[in-house]
């Protein structure tokens, strides 16, 4: 009986809270100390780092407020972060990156999710109420650009491991094709030795498209290999991100961090604001830069759309 | 001139910072992205959706990647295994070498599993193990070799006893050509090989590999025998005669589902010293022939549920001339096969939790038994049979259930039955836990049973007036339990602490008999407990693909209250990589061994423990990544060291092991 009466009187205590946050709240469910949960796989990672900062910069400037977990940071993760989400229960949690969005679509229910910094979402299972903003540029977009500068380039060759890129390969055979492009794919797993199957592909290809793969890059020596196969072979290769100029990429269009951060931002609003947003969606980058490496291009004599290099930001010659 | 340099200091002072500033600034950038990817690495999303976290097997294990290999310079199997915590090997006085696992070590080595690419190698049923062809095996085409100390009978059954080593050869992709090795060393040593392989548009693929390794054998002196010691007219004192010769074909083809593999060996050998006690002329002689065939199918019955359904075929065949006295030779031979077939279903209830079930069966047959002898090897006679031609007929069951309850812990319980027809059922389970207590440092705990099934031999050994079979022997069995803490303290820095106590039961022993001199029995125990420490760290930055390592165990295995003789109490391992640049690296080990005591009445003062410096040169990728080659000398500093004699041949005194030694490898890819 004693138990009964101490239900009853909390579920009354409960209650009344929720009738007064009605009153209080109503505007802006997430607008309040706490309602932006912000899980990190890991802060001391640039990326992850660029893309959460900017991303409270701009919830700053919409007068929203917000919680930071870093899993790295956390002895015991899931368990901290459980008692979080219920003891604070968050009205949208966005994650950067693959750890902390597995992570918390598993402990936060019916929650509003946003993700960001993710390598090829496609890999994942993206519940209702799940937007995202995508690490990739979009290929449609990639391989047009890719055209308008190497208007001779046919056939291009991807190395991938089926763990982490299946989905983003599968969808950029598809886009190319009716650009008149051959994407000539390997699979590799990362046990498997990755010279063996450069050896194999670069003869058959124009140009390699180095993808933002985990299981392809697994280390300094790997990414090396790649590098040395292609200027054996006198292949040039494109990037995904212009921290491979200096290894002796042609090219790279690199997504904007910040901008990633502000759409995030954006998208992040946009859900709380309306509570009929469409869920599932998710962007692809809006902001690039281009780079050239004229070095590589001089010397590996690769024919170049003059009119293209208007669209360049930035040209890097030998003496860098 | 003083103005010249003046000036070219000066361009250096002003122009190096910016210079230094944008290496910096890009490798920073590089670092940056790589650790990126190293994050995103670290949650792995299988196309079935399962979340596999790394590093959370309950299992004790070593691997050595095709990379590891080439740069310790290993000429064959026995060179990569005696790295391995747990692990030393030494030689016997017939030729083939004895693989101790956690203070543990029989003649034949058969409470060690060996299989390649999955398939289990103990192919000889008349005397088990698998050390008979596959001790030296070359590797060349190997492309990992991994070994899992601890018992392994609830997922392999038969003689998974103490541990398993699991040998992966290149497979078409890998190859994607041909690729070409030789190597020449010490004592007459050659090698060669030839790899093809190729994964055609299709869905097909075909790798196959040949190899040819020859040696003359390291010549240890012996300076005595049975007969020598008493005057007699004797080879003794004289020199071992382990020549080996072999070739093998392995093939692996697959078209869509399907494959179809198998490797066929053929080894001639002389021997160390000689199967009795006098020390045999050239005329001893072993032929093995082994092969297996394989023809397998995955089914993918739905995304989260596939079955793997094999059949197959081991042959092994033995025909051995041995000296037993000056003037009488005996020639044995058998011929073994084993067929049989597995299905095996794969089940990911979800993204955390799968299980797998199976189910064995298999016919073994021994039988073209040979037994001659006689003074003339060339002509010898008919005698009595020693071994019986014999059937058995096996299945098995088996089920394994691993669960991740929570992120950062892995729960795996298993287990498998057995029924033999000769010696009736065995029922081994597994069960541990692999639990992340603080992040990158975690807790493993295991315990498993595993049996060692009884060999022919062993059950049907007849007329022979000094040892006889024993038809009601029951498998080995062993009792292990181990704990573990794994830690990984800073990037690139991995330690392990393995504590292990085993209990082995019912071993198969010669016993004193009323018909012979000896009978096999199930007699005695033997408890075996230790600690294994590991560590290495990989460094980063501009020494990418340096690492140092090492290992260490103390061990102590108990018979009768007496540690076992001929097993050292410690055993280190010490190594050290150091790339110079990305094609040239250099290699160090260190092996220290404890002196190991002799058997209880065996007077001879213990055998002194020795300390072993390897070192090798490497160079990789060369030529347009087409060219590797590799310098390696053994026993550097020529240490004088020996392996122990049984206290059967104890007027041998001991067998004096290789000096130094030179080894030189050249690989090519086309």
């Amino acid at each position: 009986m004693i138990g009964v009466q101490t239900i009853s009187a909390h579920l009354k205590k409960m209650y009344f809270c929720k009738v007064l946050s009605l009153f209080f709240f109503c505007g802006a469910a997430f607008a309040q100390t706490g309602k932006v949960l912000i899980v990190n796989t890991d802060n001391s990672v640039f990326r992850y780092e660029k893309i959460a900062t900017e991303f409270k910069n701009a919830l700053q400037l919409n007068a929203y407020k917000w919680t930071e977990f870093d899993l790295e940071r956390h002895i015991n993760d899931e368990e901290e972060l459980k008692r979080l989400i219920q003891e604070d229960p968050p009205g949208l949690v966005f994650c950067l990156g693959s750890e902390a969005f597995l992570l918390a679509d598993k402990l936060a229910h019916n929650k509003k999710m946003l993700f960001s910094g993710v390598i090829n979402w496609q890999r994942l299972a993206i519940g209702e109420k799940t937007n995202g903003v995508a690490n990739e540029l979009s290929p449609m977009h990639e391989l047009s650009l890719l055209h308008y500068f190497f208007p001779s380039i046919k056939n291009i060759g991807v190395v991938y491991s089926e763990s982490f890129s299946l989905e983003y390969v599968e969808n950029l055979k598809k886009t190319a094709l009716p650009l008149g492009i051959n994407v000539i794919s390997r699979s590799n797993n990362g046990q498997d030795d990755i010279n063996a199957v450069l050896t194999d592909l670069m003869p058959k290809i124009d140009m390699f498209w180095l993808i933002a793969d985990p299981g392809v890059i697994s280390g300094l020596g790997t990414m090396q290999q790649i590098f040395d196969t292609a200027k054996q072979y006198k292949k040039p290769v494109y990037a995904y991100s212009d921290v491979f100029i200096g290894q002796g990429a042609v090219l790279s269009i690199s997504v904007d961090l910040a901008t990633i951060g502000r759409q995030a931002a954006g998208l992040a609003i946009k859900m709380d604001m309306d509570d009929k947003a469409p869920s599932g969606v998710v962007q692809t980058p809006v902001g690039s830069t281009i780079t050239l490496n004229k070095c590589v291009l001089d010397m590996l004599k690769l024919k170049f759309n003059p009119d293209a290099l208007d669209s360049v930001n930035d040209i890097v010659g030998c003496g860098k | 001139m003083n103005n010249y340099l003046i000036a070219l200091l000066a361009i250096v002072f002003v122009l190096s910072p910016d210079v230094y500033a944008d290496n910096v600034a890009e490798k920073n950038s590089l670092e940056k992205e790589l650790a990126y990817l190293a994050a995103e690495r670290k949650m792995l999303v299988t196309a079935s959706k399962m979340e596999e976290h790394v590093d959370k097997t309950i299992a004790t294990n070593t691997v050595f990647t095709q990379d590891d290999i080439q740069h310790i310079g290993a000429r064959n199997l026995i060179d990569v295994l005696r790295l391995v915590p747990g692990i030393g090997i030494t030689q016997t006085q017939t030729g083939w070498r004895e693989i101790e696992v956690r203070g543990v070590k029989t003649f034949l080595s058969e409470k060690v599993l060996i299989m390649l690419n999955g398939h289990p190698l103990d192919h000889n049923l008349q005397n088990a193990g698998s050390i008979w062809v596959y001790d030296d095996l070359p590797v060349d085409t190997i492309k990992r070799v991994e070994v899992v100390r601890g018992p392994g009978s609830a997922l392999y059954g038969a003689n998974a006893f103490l541990a398993v080593i699991n040998i992966i050869t290149q497979n078409a992709k890998d190859l994607n050509g041909l690729h070409t090795s030789a190597g020449w060393g010490s004592f007459d040593t050659q090698q060669y090989r030839a790899s093809w392989g190729k994964h055609f548009d299709n869905s097909a693929e075909a790798a196959l590999h040949f190899n040819f390794t020859d040696t003359n054998g390291i010549n240890s002196p012996i300076k005595a025998d049975s007969l020598s010691v008493q005057g007699l007219n004797s080879n003794a004192p004289g020199k071992s005669q382990l020549t080996e010769g072999r070739y093998d074909l392995e093939w692996n083809l697959g078209y869509k589902d399907f494959k179809f593999d198998g490797r066929y060996i053929n080894k001639k050998a002389g021997t160390f010293f000689g199967a009795a006690t006098i020390l045999s002329d050239d005329k001893t002689r072993q032929d093995y022939n082994d092969y297996f065939l394989r023809l397998s199918r995955n089914w993918k019955v739905q995304d989260n549920f596939t079955i793997d359904t094999q059949v197959y075929h081991d042959f092994y065949k033995a025909d051995n001339i041995w000296q037993f006295t000056p003037s009488y030779f005996a020639r044995t031979g058998f011929q073994d096969t084993r067929t049989g077939g597995e299905v095996q279903a794969n089940y990911h209830i979800s993204d955390t939790h799968a299980v797998i079930g199976g189910f064995s069966f298999s016919k073994e047959q021994q039988g073209n038994i040979l037994d001659l002898g006689g003074k003339d090897p060339q002509h010898l006679l008919p005698v009595p049979l020693l071994t019986a031609e014999k059937i058995r007929k096996r299945w098995g069951l088996y089920i394994e259930d691993v669960w991740d309850p929570l992120k950062n812990l892995r729960l795996t319980v298993g287990a498998r039955y057995d029924r033999y027809n000769d010696f009736g059922g065995t029922f081994n389970p597994r069960m541990g836990f692999n639990w992340e207590f603080i992040k990158d440092y975690s807790l493993k705990f295991s315990y498993g049973t595993a049996y060692r099934a009884p060999a022919f031999g062993e059950l049907a050994l007849i007329n022979n007036p000094v040892l006889l079979g024993n038809p009601t022997l029951k498998p080995e069995e062993v009792k292990t339990f181990e704990a573990g803490i794994i830690a990984r303290p800073v990037m690139g820095l991995a330690a392990q602490a393995t504590y292990y106590h085993s209990a082995i039961n019912q071993i198969i022993s010669r016993d004193p008999c009323q018909a012979a001199i000896s009978c096999y029995g199930n007699s005695g125990s033997v408890v075996a407990e230790g600690i294994e420490l590991e560590m290495r760290y990989d460094f980063g930055g501009n020494l990418q693909g340096s690492y140092i390592s090492a290992n260490n165990v103390l061990q102590h295995s108990v018979q009768l209250g007496r540690q076992l003789a001929d097993v050292p109490r410690h055993r280190t391992n010490l190594t050290a990589s150091w790339a110079f640049d990305r094609t040239w690296s250099s290699f160090a080990h260190v092996l220290i061994k404890d002196g190991t005591l002799r058997d209880l009445g065996d007077t001879r003062l213990d055998v002194p423990g020795y300390a072993l410096f390897d070192v090798g040169l490497l160079g990789k990728n060369m030529f347009g990544k087409k060219v590797d080659i590799s310098f390696n000398v053994y026993n550097l500093l020529d240490k004088r060291y020996y392996d122990p004699a049984p206290s059967s041949l104890n007027f041998v005194g001991d067998y004096q092991m290789a000096g130094r030694a030179f080894f030189g490898h050249i690989s090519l890819k086309f």
